[in-house]
């Protein structure tokens, strides 16, 4: 059990309470995993931003100018594969990082030196309780903001520059991309390594308090779902009947308006002008136009930041309940000199 | 520390020698029962937990959406099902198929966290074979009791998903060939949360440590799994259809593997009619002059769907006993130098 690497000598003698050595020491496999992970990504998401992102432009131009308009047709599908391919990938990865991070911080930072008692003897050796969670708390979270906030912004950066060049490229309201492209994915990060503490704290033990935190992580990314088309007022747009929705954008609520100007609910019949006969449909309901409530690209950064500074509320919730529960849980037996209880 | 709780008969040499082998094996298995408690009482829950939303969708949820379909089918006859797929039921269907499709995930980090890794890592494996559990029975037992339970409840979560499946296909967008309903609606999908349980298994007896066999037993089920799926088209012969015209039409849910163009006779993939047009005179001359003959698919029938499961699941139960024997194997040559020694 390497959680011994903590050297009370030295901090008896200086009088300092020790640093954050002892962590880096306790989770160095963590710690190069990390590192290589963010790597990888990152190389995966920079060679997707130039190269592949590149030949596949070039291979949808010379699709849509050849292969359409003139007679020869010389084109690279592999390129617009690959990079299609790539993309699912390092998005996936990058999407799958929060849910990494809290089996982590649930298992092996919190549930695993609960339930072995390597905290509790820590505890007793110079380093107290608040501070032991403080460094645990705060020296993964200067991390993982910086490795998950590095990825987002590679890609992001990679995104844009497909964006109207790659004719298969996802949207900027795709799930994934939408979340992959911006902070709230370094706020879900954080919400697992603060759900992997409290999890820890109340739990006591590895397993549980890894899916603790999982569920955590879950939990949150459902409900920022459902909330994030209404953290910012959505814009209505009206059509006619003949055109049908025209508006693409995270979409909040669509159907019909009525000639009062009620909103109702789509039959799905569709467009006048694709099927004459469902004029008599749109006829019988008094309905005179489509409506969507959407909101447009330029509702992205509003969009993103409201969400994050609602999810890393959550995780600072998480923390903060984390803190108050163990402060509860070690207040008396630490102080008299006894052991923790566990 | 749970783990001590053996519920083999407390002094092992009278136990023993008394023979009582049936005795014995129950004990073990209810040691098993009793220390895995939790994880059988959260399947427990999964299982009746995604049943439930299966039938709640396909008994009441669809139903605003099914009268919305049939009210425009009496409109119109076509393009009803333009709005098919995007939202609400089709959606929902497509996410309890993915979890089932993926729960070997889970069972991964089961087996190789909470199964074998952390016996192994706090020593209670050890004391339980210094208490007249054989490591060899330890073992079985360990991987029986899961495996029965898993067996069981994956059987029922393949029976309900085939019939929700099923029953509104004109309101679903997730083909037999599709990530969330292939494998959920199969005997593979079983057979890899089987493989996952062995993998599991023989990665925590490798490592003796849960969080590294935890990890390292989801990425070796998930890899197994996208590579199987890799070569999945293969595990069957396909059907090609050839056709003197430009184009091939595909018979209704055919998953298409390859299509192009036949010239002088040789398949040549991801080549289309559109390398010619122009008036219809001058598209057939250009066609001509390349030596166009006709065009090909290669595809799957959806009569292929037993052939190719039963052969993916052949596959992946062969990797767990694969897996499986090399558990016990690993397993009886470290016991054997550890009582040695």
């Amino acid at each position: 059990m390497t959680a011994l690497a903590l050297s009370p000598d030295a901090s008896k003698t200086t009088g300092h309470a020790p640093g954050a050595g002892w962590l880096f020491r306790l989770h160095r496999p963590a710690l190069y995993v990390w590192i290589a992970v963010v790597a990888v990504l990152a190389a995966g998401l920079v060679w997707l931003w130039g190269p592949l992102t590149d030949s596949s432009a070039a291979a949808w131009r010379e699709y849509n100018e050849f292969c359409i308009k003139r007679g020869s047709c010389h084109y690279d599908p592999d390129a617009i594969v690959r990079y299609k391919d790539v993309y699912g990938y390092t998005t996936g990865a990058l999407t799958a990082l929060p849910f990494v991070v809290a089996a982590w911080a649930g298992a092996a930072l919190f549930g695993r030196e609960l339930e072995h008692g390597t905290a509790q003897l820590a505890w007793t050796q110079g380093l107290s309780p608040a501070r032991w969670l403080a460094t645990k708390l705060i020296v993964p979270t200067i991390l993982v903001t910086a490795g998950t906030g590095l990825l987002v912004t590679l890609h992001r950066l990679m995104w844009s520059a497909g964006d109207g060049r790659i004719d298969t490229a996802k949207s900027w309201y795709d799930n994934l991309t939408l979340h992959t492209n911006g902070p709230t994915t370094v706020a879900f990060a954080l919400t697992g390594l603060a759900g992997g503490a409290l999890g820890g704290v109340l739990l006591r033990r590895t397993m549980p308090a890894l899916t603790f935190a999982l569920t955590g992580v879950a939990a949150t990314r459902f409900l920022a779902d459902q909330l994030m088309p209404h953290l910012w007022p959505a814009v209505t747009r009206v059509t006619s009947l003949d055109d049908g929705y025209r508006s693409a954008g995270l979409g909040v609520d669509s159907g019909l308006v009525t000639a009062t100007g009620a909103h109702i609910a789509d039959p799905g019949c569709g467009p006048t002008s694709v099927s004459s006969t469902c004029k008599t449909v749109y006829d019988g309901l008094d309905a005179t136009g489509f409506y969507t409530t959407y909101h447009p690209e330029s509702h992205y950064w509003p969009l993103q930041l409201t969400t994050t500074a609602l999810v890393v509320a959550v995780a600072t919730a998480l923390a903060v309940a984390a803190f108050v529960l163990l402060e509860r849980a070690t207040a008396t037996p630490t102080r008299g000199g006894t052991e923790a209880s566990v | 520390m749970t783990a001590v709780a053996a519920e083999t008969p407390a002094p092992p040499g009278p136990a023993r020698g008394s023979g009582a082998d049936g005795r014995t094996a129950w004990g073990t298995l209810r040691t098993v029962l009793r220390l895995h408690r939790t994880a059988l009482l959260v399947w427990a829950a999964v299982v009746p937990a995604l049943s439930g939303w299966l039938v709640w969708l396909t008994e009441d949820a669809v139903k605003e959406e099914l009268a919305a379909w049939e009210s425009c089918q009496r409109a119109s006859r076509d393009l009803c099902d333009i709005s098919v797929g995007w939202i609400g039921y089709s959606q929902s269907l497509n996410w309890v198929g993915l979890l089932i499709s993926y729960s070997f995930l889970a069972v991964a980090a089961f087996a190789g966290g909470s199964l074998i890794g952390r016996e192994l890592e706090n020593g209670t494996a050890g004391l339980a074979w210094a208490q007249g559990i054989t490591p060899v029975r330890w073992l079985t037992a360990k991987l029986a009791v899961p495996a029965l339970a898993l067996i069981a409840g994956a059987t029922v979560l393949v029976l309900v998903y085939r019939w929700a499946w099923g029953a509104h296909r004109t309101l679903t967008d997730n083909g037999w060939m599709s990530d969330d309903a292939y494998l959920s609606r199969g005997p593979a999908g079983l057979a890899y949360i089987l493989c996952a349980l062995a993998l599991g298994v023989l990665t925590a007896l490798l490592l003796r440590r849960a969080l590294p066999a935890l990890a390292v037993s989801v990425a070796a089920s998930g890899l197994l799994a996208f590579v199987v799926a890799q070569y999945r088209g293969s595990f069957w012969p396909a059907v090609t259809r050839t056709s003197t015209a430009t184009g091939v039409d595909l018979p209704d849910h055919a998953w298409e593997l390859e299509n192009g163009l036949l010239i002088h006779g040789r398949r040549t993939p991801d080549v289309g009619y559109w390398i010619c047009d122009g008036t219809a005179a001058e598209a057939r001359r250009c066609l001509d002059d390349l030596g166009v003959t006709g065009s090909y698919t290669t595809y799957h029938p959806e009569s292929h769907y037993w052939p190719l499961q039963l052969v993916e699941t052949g596959v992946v139960l062969a990797v767990a006993a694969l897996a499986t024997a090399a558990a016990f194997l690993l397993l009886r040559r470290r016991t054997a130098t550890a009582s040695a020694a």
